[in-house]
């Protein structure tokens, strides 16, 4: 089975990083094979493009929820993208529909989707460091992924 | 005065919104594009090694990062006094090519076409990309995904990553072009040249052949009269990559033709208490408010601006193309602004024929892509049309390259007073007497903002959770009378 773990974000813009950073913590320590880490700012189409091939895809991203607990993280699956409409970027079709053109246009998709979403506080300020409360939940994350992982 | 929210942008950013006001009578007083700010990136440039910059600008913004990388490339050309070798701005352009080709085929496909395909007033949950290809076909949608991804290779071959690139250094580019790369990229553009013929056909069968969308078009609901700017080679016709800035007045005549290192004369920046976003104008003609005409300097860039101020396409299939679109729209310039979509894919067109130019030119495989820079560092502007319009970068460094200042006008800068005006008009158009509460309308007043596809806080990848369109009205206490919401995917 192949897997891939994909870090969504902008490595500079604060919290928006933490997709990233989850991702690098996890090349420190794992080498499996038939698992693909990756950090990537794509969306839409060129998300499509990347997520080819795999099996299973483990997603980590920020996210922003009214009144959120910052640090927090969401297990979600592919069943809960139904109403966002901006998975990533506004000049492109959002996740949902990207996997739905997809499958319509017959590529190999992952047939198990995880996405681990972090709660953030600041994602509108350029800098290279998380918030202390998201840099917090980044040890957690990275053993939620592990534990995806052994989970098959 | 009652007051309408319309955010997020269905198929735009989750941040943007337009506050649109009305008047005692229901008529729209005033309309507002409001964009969130991104705080700092000018202190985080400033004190690193100016060649870092063409690494860290197009982390901007996820959605054209190859334009920031060669506008910053250039710029840290110019600040190093260096000229690249011809075979180095020969592959800079030639992966330009692919980022254009790229580009304008995602908007076209997944932003602009579902107004058209499937109109503008369709439900809006078969009103995207999916719906599309279920009235033009599967086999299309493969199109699309092929010629995409195969830009896309282009740009990561050169670039030597997919979507950041690492390939612009001053003086040149990091490696050269192999005769084996060179063969594959030459059969990609012709499968690119073919496809955009493909595209402005489609355009011409599903658009220009119902008149119900050809009046769209020329309506005055999205029509208004403006400067232009765009970059022109030496013979005046539309590029990309590099030449002079040419401007033009609503009557098409030449206002002035300037150096990327001389934009400060040409443009001044007006602000607004209720937007970070300045407002650029022609200093020549000066800022009158958020109007158009031939007294205002509010100008406008992107592909159809390209378009009105260059003499033409340097390009064949680009350039008859290109006298029909004029032909059919009444001369030039056109200031229909949805006619951008069709400017857009007149570009596609370019960009293909331009990119195959490239691939054949003999001297493309020259391993020479370097002038080592050895000048002491000073201060430099660099300009590149960028898929949204004209931008610049202007960098100035210590005698070490180390930042002192940054300064940026990106494409959607640039058109920020006029995409202000057109939503205004468009609203002024479809708003009448209180009556808004319909979706299609709504969509309709998006369309004036869409044709422009602005790039504003793109570097924002967070998943927004629900966020549904939302539609506040106020009435003239600022007391809410209505909300609507709809989740539209």
């Amino acid at each position: 089975m192949r897997t891939l773990v994909l870090g969504l974000g902008n490595p500079i813009l604060s919290d928006d990083s933490v997709g990233f950073r989850v991702v690098q913590e996890l090349r420190a320590r794992l080498d499996k094979p038939n698992l693909t880490l990756v950090e990537s700012s794509a969306s839409g189409l060129n998300l499509l493009d990347l997520i080819t091939g795999y099996d299973k895809l483990i997603i980590i991203d920020a996210i922003k929820t009214e009144g959120g607990e910052s640090g927090k993280i969401y297990r979600l699956g592919a069943e809960n993208l139904g109403a966002i409409r901006h998975s990533a970027s506004p000049h492109d079709i959002n996740l949902p529909t990207a996997l739905e053109l997809g499958k319509k246009l017959g590529a190999v998709l992952p047939q198990q989707i995880i996405i681990l979403a972090i709660e953030v506080v600041d994602v509108t300020t350029f800098s290279e460091k998380c918030t202390p409360e998201v840099a917090k939940a980044i040890p957690l994350a990275v053993s939620m992924v592990a534990e995806e992982l052994e989970s098959g | 005065m009652k007051r309408i929210v319309i955010e997020p942008f269905t198929r735009l950013e989750g941040h943007g919104r337009i506050d649109i006001f009305l008047d005692d009578a229901g008529d729209v007083a005033n309309a507002y594009l409001r964009v969130p700010e991104l705080r700092g990136f000018e202190k985080f440039c400033e004190g690193r090694p100016v060649e870092e910059l063409p690494r860290i600008t197009p982390r901007i913004c996820g959605v054209c990062p190859s334009a920031h990388h060669l506008a910053s490339t250039k710029a840290v050309d110019a600040v190093f006094h260096v000229d690249p070798p011809q075979v180095a701005k020969k592959i800079r352009e030639l992966y330009y090519c692919a980022h254009m080709v790229h580009s304008h085929i995602a908007h076209f496909y997944a932003l602009a076409a579902p107004d058209f395909v499937l109109g503008p007033t369709s439900d809006p949950a078969q009103r995207n990309i999916l719906g599309v290809i279920a009235k033009v076909g599967v086999d299309i949608g493969l199109q699309v995904i092929k010629t995409r991804a195969d830009a896309q290779h282009i740009q990561e071959v050169i670039g030597g990553k997919a979507t950041h690139s690492v390939c612009g250094l001053p003086g040149g580019v990091s490696k050269a072009i192999t005769e084996e790369e060179r063969s594959d990229f030459e059969d990609k553009a012709k499968n690119m040249v073919e496809f955009s013929k493909f595209s402005l056909k489609l355009f011409s069968d599903v658009v220009l052949s119902n008149k119900e969308y050809v009046d769209i078009i020329l309506g005055d609901v999205y029509y208004m009269t403006s400067y232009y700017m765009g970059m022109v080679d030496d013979n005046n016709k539309v590029n990309f990559y590099d030449g002079d800035i040419r401007v033009v007045d609503p009557e098409g005549k030449e206002v002035v033709k300037f150096k990327p290192a001389d934009y400060l004369d040409i443009i001044a920046e007006h602000t607004e208490p209720w937007t970070y976003l300045k407002f650029p104008f022609l200093k020549k003609i000066g800022w009158r408010g958020l109007v158009d005409g031939m007294d205002s300097g509010v100008y406008r860039v992107a592909p159809l601006a390209r378009l009105n101020v260059a003499d033409g396409m340097a390009t064949p299939l680009a350039q008859a193309e290109y006298e029909k679109m004029y032909s059919t729209l009444g001369g030039k310039p056109a200031h229909h602004t949805l006619a951008n979509h069709w400017a857009r894919l007149i570009e596609l067109q370019y960009a293909a024929e331009r990119l195959l130019e490239l691939c054949q030119d003999k001297e493309i495989t020259d391993p020479n892509v370097r002038t080592l820079p050895t000048a002491t560092p000073t201060e430099g502007v660099g300009v590149v049309e960028a898929p949204r319009g004209t931008l610049f970068h202007h960098y100035q460094t210590d005698a070490n390259g180390m930042v002192k200042k940054v300064n940026l006008i990106v494409a959607t800068g640039n058109n920020n007073a006029a995409m202000c005006i057109s939503i205004k008009k468009a609203a002024q158009g479809l708003i009448k007497a209180g009556n808004v509460a319909t979706e299609g309308i709504l969509n309709m007043v998006e369309m004036a903002y869409r044709a422009y596809d602005p790039c504003i806080a793109c570097a924002t990848h967070s998943l927004p959770g629900q966020m549904p369109l939302e539609i506040v009205i106020y009435d003239k206490e600022g007391k809410e009378l209505d909300r609507l919401s709809q989740y539209i995917s």
